[in-house]
């Protein structure tokens, strides 16, 4: 770990020597390591140690971007001297008036020494555990189990200087029979919350009561998404529908739809990126301190997230949500969360007469009509058949193809109950779920296993 | 730093590890994107480090940083040796590699211009221009024009005695125009979807796409499929455009013929394979039109190389041979398992990564039809062009992809044109109705720049060589 203060003065220093108008300087930097494991050995064990600078620049509207991951200090200058260059080279941005100034920022607590500091050896024990509790069952189990550090430093010529030291540790575990697979998983700042006994007892229930998969035909069901399974739609509505690049751009659904009814009265769905009961993330790549927007409240259309630039183009004010200087995605959710409602997931499964519980997705696409935000993908590891208010066996994998604007219209219950669910960008986000009962949810293939 | 490299195997060498290779990777990126006439980012960046990897104890450690001298070298050689050795606990055997020379050899991608040497104003005006162009209807609301260019250089050395030196330039570029009329959204893009097509050549690439001369045309078709029908939803013959070829082989013969996933370890992550071990050289994967290579020896494929991430020489293997299922792509560990050797697909995207078996240039081989001909030839179908949407099982056994436009074939010709059409299908019944590739002049190298796999997840640079192709019978649509 290298510290607030060596963090913030190295990059104080480049701003000050900076010759543009307005700079920014970025630092993400850190030391993570991640076991994987298959065939319940482990086949991958990695560490890395790495940080990276981000420039950027500008000369009136005329922005460049540049970076670099030495802290040499003759690198440093030599990317931001690319930065200026770039920025005498280009043309003026109409959206592009000034970098945000500096603000304050909530005081989360985001670092947790254990989890920066758990050894290879410590994760291989645990995932050994893994092994041993699936062995009387003749299992195999598959997964990884990451650990690590990073931090986050922000500075500009306006005055803003963030810092931020984060933790986070995650597992997935999947537990594989000759016919069937099941799925558990866990994310948190802290690497002694995660439940390896519990979460490892789960996926093997899973692959033992989806045994002998049943084949189902396509077609509309009721089905109950497990938190997982909501959470991998939630990733795909950040990509399609939440930023500001697809409201801007007409592609997203709350487009032209605010102040409309496009779901259930039920959902509430926002981010908020200082909630500490997700993986919270105080402000964003720009220095802007996070605020809680709501996408959807009880149904209707609402906002969505910006950065500085497009809040510009859309007359606005930057709700802190910018990534990094060379993204051009715009205003990105990175801390999303679904209202939960009063209901649990047993109550759903002895409610159900006949319908699909579903524990997760698998390779979700949600390009085909973003308007509607239309997607497909397939069930994956823990898919079962539910009737007269029992689980009664696992059935073969089914395809979806489905608009989650017509879906979360036909939410009949959530749970009070709410997970947090991984995300790639789990060091600073995640999305939390409850679990979802939903009707005539289209299925449109099957596949063989 | 070929010393200091040098040292630093000698020194992984005396600490008795069973074996131990190092990267050390430099890598230059400039990434321009253009969205409605203004330049919304131009960013440049450096990268550079080095990783280890070890096998200590019979099992494999890895670790990297970004500081390179002596010290930290060292550092981060006990640090792999140590997780090798955590990693051990769970071993059930010893890992094995498979034989290979260990070449001193040096590797340079031939191009005549460094795309990074181009001035940014010649780079920004060629893309300022497409987007005027696509913006010349008011009905488009958004034009996007980007270009990426690559420089990397890389050092492999090993304790078996391979010191290998690569250079490598790529680059590509694209443009989508997306048109609105407040109830639908459509788009078109050129040559590809997702950021354009990419090779590893140098800036002549970009100029042998003729952006500007597309420009136009797909201006004109991203408004026409605003008034266009949804295609119906059917079962019918198609015939599929090369670049969706592409990502067809891509999904349903690439990801699936990778050793590593066929015995299970990308399962936490993407999945397996219906490629089974028991499969091979029996399974009928595709009609006798159908073969398909990986070749890493093919000049300016987005997929080539002198040498692999595991210091194997670049090669050419068949996958699958007039239909048959004859072959992995495969490493040095899983080789062995096929009591061969490495057929050289092991890379890994940077110095902090440790490399996959990663898809080449998976190639469909041409067939001997004109595209004129194919279209003549059928009676009733759809032309498909141009991924919008794409997803596969976990066993890469049901796929469905969505595309921007297809036209109708009525009578051996194009007719009307359509929005949404999707496709759907398991792997081995779609590929076994395969009935016709289109012949060698129709047959283009596509670059992907963005396959994902693994743990830390992994961004690779790989390439398909594909031809229009028909197929029979294929499910069009979700509801029938």
């Amino acid at each position: 770990m290298k510290g607030k203060d060596k963090i913030l003065s190295t990059l104080d220093k480049m701003v000050k020597q900076s010759k543009a108008d307005h700079t920014e300087a970025v630092y993400i930097g850190g030391e993570s390591g991640l076991t994987r494991y298959a065939n319940s050995t482990i086949h991958q064990n990695v560490s890395e140690l790495n940080s990276k600078v981000y420039f950027r620049t500008a000369l009136g509207k005329k922005i460049g971007v540049a970076s670099t991951n030495s802290l040499d200090e003759n690198n440093l200058k030599k990317a931001l001297a690319s930065a200026l260059e770039i920025a005498k080279n280009q043309k003026d941005n109409p959206y592009f008036d000034s970098l945000p100034p500096k603000a304050d920022y909530r005081k989360i607590d985001t670092y947790i020494e254990e989890t920066a500091k758990f050894s290879p050896l410590e994760r291989a024990e645990r995932v050994q555990k893994i092994f041993e509790m699936a062995r009387p069952y003749k299992l195999d189990v598959a997964g990884s189990f990451t650990t690590g550090e990073v931090e986050i430093g922000v500075a500009n010529s306006r005055g803003v200087v963030c810092y931020q030291g984060l933790t986070s540790s995650a597992i997935n575990i999947i537990a594989m029979s000759d016919t069937s697979s099941g799925y558990s998983d866990a994310l948190s700042r802290d690497v002694d919350e995660i439940d390896v006994d519990d979460l490892a007892e789960a996926a093997i229930k899973k692959c033992l009561d989806s045994r002998n998969p049943k084949e189902v035909e396509p077609g509309e069901y009721t089905v109950i998404l497990e938190p997982v399974a909501v959470g991998c739609l939630m990733e795909w509505l950040g990509y399609i529908a939440f930023g500001s690049k697809p409201f801007l751009e007409g592609t997203s659904f709350i487009a032209g739809n605010v102040g409309k009814k496009m779901m259930g009265e039920n959902i509430t769905i926002y981010d908020d990126g200082n909630d500490p009961s997700g993986i919270a993330f105080p402000f964003d790549f720009e220095g802007v301190p996070k605020r809680k927007v709501t996408f959807v409240e009880k149904g209707i259309a609402k906002e969505v997230v910006f950065n500085t630039i497009d809040a510009n183009q859309g007359k606005t004010k930057s709700t802190g949500h910018s990534l990094t200087p060379d993204s051009s995605e715009g205003g990105f959710a990175l801390n999303v969360f679904i209202q939960g409602g009063n209901s649990s997931l047993e109550k759903m499964i002895q409610s159900t007469e006949k319908g699909i519980l579903i524990t997760r997705f698998h390779y979700i696409n949600g390009y085909l009509d973003t308007r509607v935000a239309l997607m497909t993908g397939m069930t994956r590891d823990g898919t079962f058949w539910i009737e007269n208010g029992k689980v009664k066996h696992g059935i073969k994998n089914l395809r979806f193809t489905e608009s989650m604007t017509k879906a979360f219209s036909n939410v009949v219950a959530l749970s009070k109950e709410r997970k947090i669910v991984n995300v790639w960008w789990g060091d600073v986000g995640c999305t939390v779920t409850p679990a979802m009962l939903i009707k005539n949810f289209k299925f449109t293939g099957k596949t063989e296993f | 730093m070929e010393e200091l490299i040098k040292q630093t195997i000698e020194y992984l060498k005396k600490k008795g590890v069973d074996y131990a290779d190092l990267r050390q990777i430099k890598k230059e990126q400039e990434d321009i994107k253009v969205k409605n006439k203004n330049v919304e980012t131009i960013s440049r960046s450096e990268d550079q480090g080095f990783g280890i990897r070890v096998i200590a104890n019979g099992a494999w450690g890895f670790a990297s940083s970004s500081v390179i001298n002596e010290e930290e070298m060292k550092r981060i050689a006990e640090k792999a040796v140590e997780i090798a050795k955590a990693s051990a606990i769970t071993k059930k055997e010893d890992v094995k590699l498979s034989e290979v020379e260990p070449y001193k050899d040096k590797f340079s991608s031939k191009f005549k211009t460094d795309p990074m040497s181009v001035s940014l104003d010649k780079k920004i005006e060629l893309l300022v221009k497409c987007s005027e162009i696509l913006m010349k209807d008011k009905r488009i609301k958004v034009a996007e024009t980007g270009m990426n260019s690559v420089r990397t250089r890389k050092f492999f050395a090993s304790t078996e005695g391979a010191f290998i030196e690569q250079n490598i330039v790529e680059c590509g570029a694209g443009m989508t125009a997306m048109a609105a009329d407040g109830k639908d959204v459509q788009k078109r893009s050129y040559p590809n979807s997702f950021g354009g097509d990419y090779a590893m050549r140098g800036y002549e690439f970009i100029e042998s796409l003729k952006l500007v001369d597309n420009a136009e045309r797909v201006r004109v078709e991203a408004i026409a499929l605003l008034g266009a029908e949804s295609c119906p939803d059917t079962i019918t013959d198609i015939i599929i455009a090369g670049n969706q070829m592409a990502l067809q082989v891509h999904e349903s013969c690439g990801h699936p013929t990778e050793l590593d996933r066929v015995l299970g370890t990308e399962i936490s992550l993407a999945g397996g394979s219906f490629m089974t071990l028991d499969k091979l050289n029996k399974l009928k994967y595709g009609s006798d039109k159908v073969s398909i290579v990986a070749d890493a020896t093919l000049e300016g494929g987005l997929g080539s190389f002198g040498y692999d991430d595991e210091g194997v020489k670049a090669q050419k293997s068949y996958l699958i041979k007039n239909g048959l299922f004859v072959g992995y792509q495969t490493s040095r560990e899983t080789a062995v398992v096929l009591n061969q050797t490495s057929n050289g697909t092991m890379r890994a995207e940077g110095w902090n990564r440790i490399p996959l078996i990663r898809m080449t240039n998976i190639n469909l081989e041409p067939g001997e039809w004109k595209l004129e001909d194919l279209i003549a030839d059928t009676k009733k179908g759809l032309f498909l062009d141009i991924n919008k949407s794409w997803s596969i099982d976990d066993k890469r056994l049901n796929f469905q992809f969505g595309l921007e436009i297809a036209w109708e074939i009525k009578n051996g010709k194009l007719g009307k044109i359509y929005k949404n059409p999707v496709y759907t299908g398991i792997t081995p019944q779609f590929w076994n109705s395969c009935d016709a590739v289109c012949n060698k002049n129709h047959w283009h190298v596509w670059g992907v720049p963005n396959c994902g796999k693994g743990e830390p997840m992994q961004v690779m640079h790989v390439a398909h060589g594909t031809a229009p192709a028909r197929f029979k019978n294929v499910k069009v649509g979700v509801s029938k």
